[in-house]
């Protein structure tokens, strides 16, 4: 089994060697890891709270990484540190800052939810600490608030968004659409990334309906769906997600109306829905447990046998980030001390990961691919019958200013309700 | 005599506690005394009045923000951002002040609701607060050529100012003011008989601890350095009462201790244990159970030399 | 017209849910004097241990009957070794059950963990009843309405037609007499508790169903019925009844008509309430 999972870890581990800079440094030698200090990363995730689950698939990815490198990085053991951020920005904040201040962690990776983003990147201007952002998608961190010492290896959130609303117009065929999205940073910035490249190619809205996070009751929602809308599309989070998924069929909705998941029905609330969801336009996302590449592939059969569950999008980020950090590690033979050296290397090196290539954009943002994914329903060897988002279209290499430039799009200002 | 020279040993202390503590537990220091600052407003109401409020992160996070925006986006000083951001705190405890027309359970609940409206305004009115990213970037505060341009500094400001609400405090509550509001716990019909304005002290208590609370996030913010709506959630606001209680109501020393705890398990023993919130869950069923008087209470008793086993 | 009508149906049959968890939380006040904060983790552990057996047994029934009496053994637990010996202390009682709520959610956590979970219910219970004018609605909210109605009128056939409810109402208005008369009030206590806690206990399960539970769930749930125990006046089941009908449609039609303040629409309403009746529409001072 061991050969199994360690595929992955070599397939991008050698590309990554590849292309890093510091090509010569294979050499740094056993006796040299003795020699140095460990590594310490400090992750932050939310293992308690109502966020816990996606916390655990962070925890998760996070650590089959470092078990496949064998906790080693430049020639240095890696020594991973949490924090619990219980998905709250002040607790952040205080985790963070015990992570560097008692800790010692050279570097953060984290946190998940989005509001906690800006209260963990104040730590890392403050003490310098380099932050590898990962999971919290704040548009704002890698645009018009960025601090030098954060650099982001998960996603930007309209950038899921832009593709997203192309695809709407050219492929569905939609031009009158209703946009359901969840009232939160997050929710504004996919769903409104979606609707401006709809309506920039000619669709129109034909209502935008805001849902606080913690809906009870979609019923309420869905029966304000003007009648003459050719589509619905779904940006919502946490239990709302399942809750929109019974709602909808409940209430008849399905005989009516078509609907399409911008950001819904993910690998960890998959069990919770049953084959109704088959075929349904499920993502608009820099990742899918069923793309079909050998990397993602030798990355899910690992988590499976390990974890007993299907990979979020939550597991393969950590993962990633775990994997981008090492190579950069490698790049420069472990010296994390210099801080600089290893936010450049981060910002310059590439990696082969599950989703696919990654390389960072000038505002330290991934440039990756984004893809479209319906629910298939797949016979698993381990898992038995399981739903798998599986893409049906990609976007390749979308940077998080989609086609505009920079500059136009920073002039613009954040997308806001 | 004795007691002074505590007081010198404690001041001592606390005043070289970033010289040898070391940054972390200077920062963990500074957010235990603006969280015991909190607790001591919310015990002003209870310690004093009897009064259960839930609704102290209001006046916590009002003030937060309206320093975190002057400061953010109008580019003013700390000088007005600071008190300004007091200010707004005080008004607010003007208005809900009008919750101690309630007594016993039904005030808990009616400042629990206020707690909720000041929240949901964080939340939702995005374009004014951020919505839930809040407001980011507070600079440290600055008064013309004097800047804290560190922790330690902060440390010591939050020390100067904590005390300073301290001492305040200490003189209001043995005022006869305070006096009256002791009165007025335990025995209203007796104060109201003696001819005492039951209504108007109530109502200057709870805007005073308004004024505190006030204060406490204005410290909090330049903490932090960004705001949240979180401060201003429900979990705050009872997270402060259960401090005050925790090291015993009705003391000044008190909401420290409990502070104290409460900001030592969740930041520091979270760390390596898990299930920190159980953990404090129990010591609030404890404390309930066997130290209904706070840690504060178990000292007294110990000091007086009882040490059986009746409450 | 057709959304009124929808949101009416919506609210209500929140307001149904809601009167599950909260007639407890009125019933044990107004007899006991006790304010059990504990009630939404009630809510959160007896939705799981209904999971756990519909997963087992695939009866959603079994589930229902299952995580009410799981609860009403923490339930006699709980009142009987920690909230009966601190006495009638408001303040103990919040500490002491907020204490109790973070126990419970920390092992509901460390048992089901965070996953967002949805309790199966029975097939007669899926799909959708379709109205007059093609108004479709869910079949699970219809009989969960008709549960709530259920519910309401035999607790009020027990409070008012009943030996047992006469002395539960005497003892609300003076305990001292009833205890005068040599009646067992500790039995009357736990008796009602119990009920409560079955109640709670069975909102989790036919809660879950459609909510679905995840960690924190146990605050959102408390926080509405306690708006409920409030608009209605603590103690009063006729309050409960109402109360959750308002808070209910107020819950559905807000969100509707005025979704930017949805949290203003809630509180807003109970705030000005208790300023001027503050004892809620039925309550009586305490």
């Amino acid at each position: 089994m061991s050969t199994v999972d360690r595929r992955p870890i070599m397939t991008a581990g050698l590309t990554a060697l590849a292309l890093a800079a510091g090509i010569g440094l294979l050499g740094a030698t056993a006796a040299q890891a003795q020699q140095q200090p460990p590594i310490k990363i400090g992750l932050l995730p939310p293992v308690t709270g109502p966020l816990a689950s996606p916390g655990a698939d962070m925890v998760n990815g996070f650590r089959l990484f470092w078990e496949q490198a064998n906790n080693t990085a430049g020639g240095r053991k890696i020594e991973v540190v949490i924090g619990d951020t219980t998905c709250n920005p002040d607790q952040a904040l205080a985790q963070a800052r015990r992570l560097v201040l008692q800790e010692k962690v050279n570097i953060l990776v984290g946190p998940l939810c989005g509001h906690e983003g800006p209260a963990v990147a104040q730590v890392s201007k403050e003490t310098g600490v380099p932050l590898v952002m990962d999971a919290a998608g704040a548009d704002n961190v890698t645009k018009w608030d960025r601090t030098p010492t954060v650099v982001r290896t998960a996603v930007s959130s309209s950038q899921i968004g832009h593709p997203f609303g192309e695809y709407l117009y050219k492929e569905l065929g939609l031009r009158n659409a209703t946009f359901i999205g969840a009232d939160y940073t997050f929710g504004h910035e996919v769903t409104l990334g979606a609707i401006k490249t709809f309506t920039a190619l000619g669709g129109k809205v034909a209502k935008l309906i805001w849902n606080p996070i913690g809906t009870k009751d979609y019923g309420t929602t869905i029966s304000t769906i003007p009648a003459d809308t050719d589509g619905v599309v779904a940006v919502v989070v946490g239990a709302d997600r399942i809750r929109l998924f019974e709602d909808w069929y409940n209430f008849g909705m399905d005989k009516k109306l078509k609907i399409y998941g911008g950001y819904w029905l993910q690998e960890d609330m998959l069990s919770q829905v049953d084959d109704r969801a088959v075929g349904m336009i499920a993502n608009s996302l820099h990742y899918a447990a069923g793309i079909d590449t050998p990397e993602n592939k030798a990355f899910v059969d690992a988590y499976v046998a390990k974890y007993k569950r299907l990979p979020s999008w939550f597991s393969e980020s950590a993962y990633t980030a775990a994997l981008w950090v090492k190579t950069a590690i490698d790049s420069i033979g472990g010296k994390v001390e210099d801080r600089d050296a290893f936010l450049k290397a981060m910002r310059t090196v590439q990696v082969k990961a599950p989703r696919g290539p990654l390389k960072l954009d000038a505002y330290d943002n991934p440039v990756q691919n984004v893809y479209i994914s319906k629910i298939a329903k797949v016979k698993h060897p381990v898992l038995g019958d399981v739903l798998v988002p599986t893409p049906v279209k990609t976007y390749e290499a979308v940077s998080q200013f989609w086609t505009w430039t920079p500059e136009e799009f920073m002039a613009r200002g954040p997308y806001k309700r | 005599m004795m007691r002074l020279l505590l007081a010198i040993i404690a001041l001592a202390v606390v005043l070289a506690v970033p010289a040898f503590a070391g940054e972390f537990w200077t920062t963990l220091l500074t957010q235990i005394m603006i969280f015991a600052l909190l607790a001591l407003s919310a015990d002003l109401l209870l310690g004093s009045a009897g009064l259960f409020s839930l609704c102290q992160a209001s006046f916590f996070a009002v003030a937060a923000y309206t320093t975190a925006i002057l400061q953010v986006r109008h580019g003013v000083g700390t000088l007005i951002a600071a008190p300004a951001g007091v200010l707004a705190g005080t008004l607010l405890a003007l208005v809900f002040a009008f919750a101690v027309r309630t007594r016993g359970v039904y005030f808990i609940l009616i400042t629990l609701a206020f707690g909720y409206i000041v929240w949901g305004v964080a939340y939702r009115w995005a374009s004014f607060t951020g919505g839930d990213n809040g407001v980011t970037n507070v600079p440290l505060p600055a008064i013309g050529p004097l800047r804290v341009t560190g922790t330690t500094q902060y440390y010591y400001v939050v020390l100067v100012v904590v005390l300073l609400c301290v001492w305040a405090y200490r003189i209001l509550t043995a005022s006869p003011f305070g006096l009256s509001l002791r009165g007025i716990k335990s025995s209203e019909t007796r104060m109201r008989s003696l001819g005492y304005d039951i209504g108007r002290h109530l109502y200057m208590a709870f805007v005073l601890a308004g004024v505190f609370a006030s204060i406490a996030g204005v410290l909090y913010v330049y903490h932090n350095r960004f705001i949240n709506p979180v401060a201003g959630s429900f979990p705050v606001s009872v997270e402060a009462v259960l401090m005050a209680i925790i090291g015993g109501s009705g003391t000044i020393l008190g909401p420290f201790i409990g502070a104290g705890i409460v900001l030592i398990l969740r930041n520091w023993v979270s760390g390596f244990f898990h299930y920190y919130t159980g953990m404090l869950g129990i010591v609030f069923i404890v404390t309930v159970l066997w130290a209904p008087k706070g840690i504060m209470g178990l000292i007294a008793r110990w000091k007086s030399g009882d040490r059986g086993e009746g409450v | 017209m057709r959304s009124v009508i929808l949101q009416a149906i919506n609210g209500i049959s929140l307001g149904a849910l809601l009167f599950l968890l909260s007639s407890g939380f009125t019933l044990t006040f107004g007899l006991m004097r006790v304010v059990n904060m504990a009630y939404g983790a009630y809510y959160l552990l007896g939705g799981y241990i209904g999971l756990t057996i519909a997963r087992a047994t695939g009866s959603f029934e079994l589930a229902i009957v299952g995580g009410g009496l799981a609860v009403v053994v923490l339930g006699y637990g709980v009142d009987r070794f920690l909230i009966r010996p601190i006495g009638s202390n408001h303040l103990a009682q919040v500490l002491l059950t907020v204490g109790v709520a973070f126990v419970i959610g920390e092992v509901c956590l460390a048992i089901w963990g965070g996953d967002n979970l949805k309790i199966p219910t029975s097939a007669y219970l899926r799909g959708s009843i379709v109205l007059p004018g093609e108004l479709y609605y869910p079949k699970y909210r219809f009989a969960l309405i008709l549960f709530g109605i259920f519910a309401a009128i035999s607790l009020w056939l027990l409070y008012h037609k009943t030996q047992i409810g006469a002395v539960v109402r005497a003892g609300v208005d003076d305990r001292e007499m009833v205890n005068a008369t040599g009646i067992n009030v500790d039995r009357l206590f736990v008796l009602v508790s119990a009920l409560a806690s079955f109640f709670a206990g069975v909102a989790g399960v036919v809660g879950g169903a459609f909510l679905t539970l995840n960690p924190g769930a146990e605050w959102d749930i408390l926080v509405l019925a306690l708006v409920v125990v409030i608009i209605g006046g603590l103690g009063s089941l006729e309050g409960a009844i109402l109360g959750s009908v308002i808070v209910g449609l107020l819950d559905a039609y807000g969100r509707w008509l005025l979704p930017e303040f949805s949290y203003f629409v809630l509180f807003g309403p109970m705030a000005v309430l208790l300023l001027f009746r503050v004892t809620g529409i039925f309550g009586k001072e305490h």
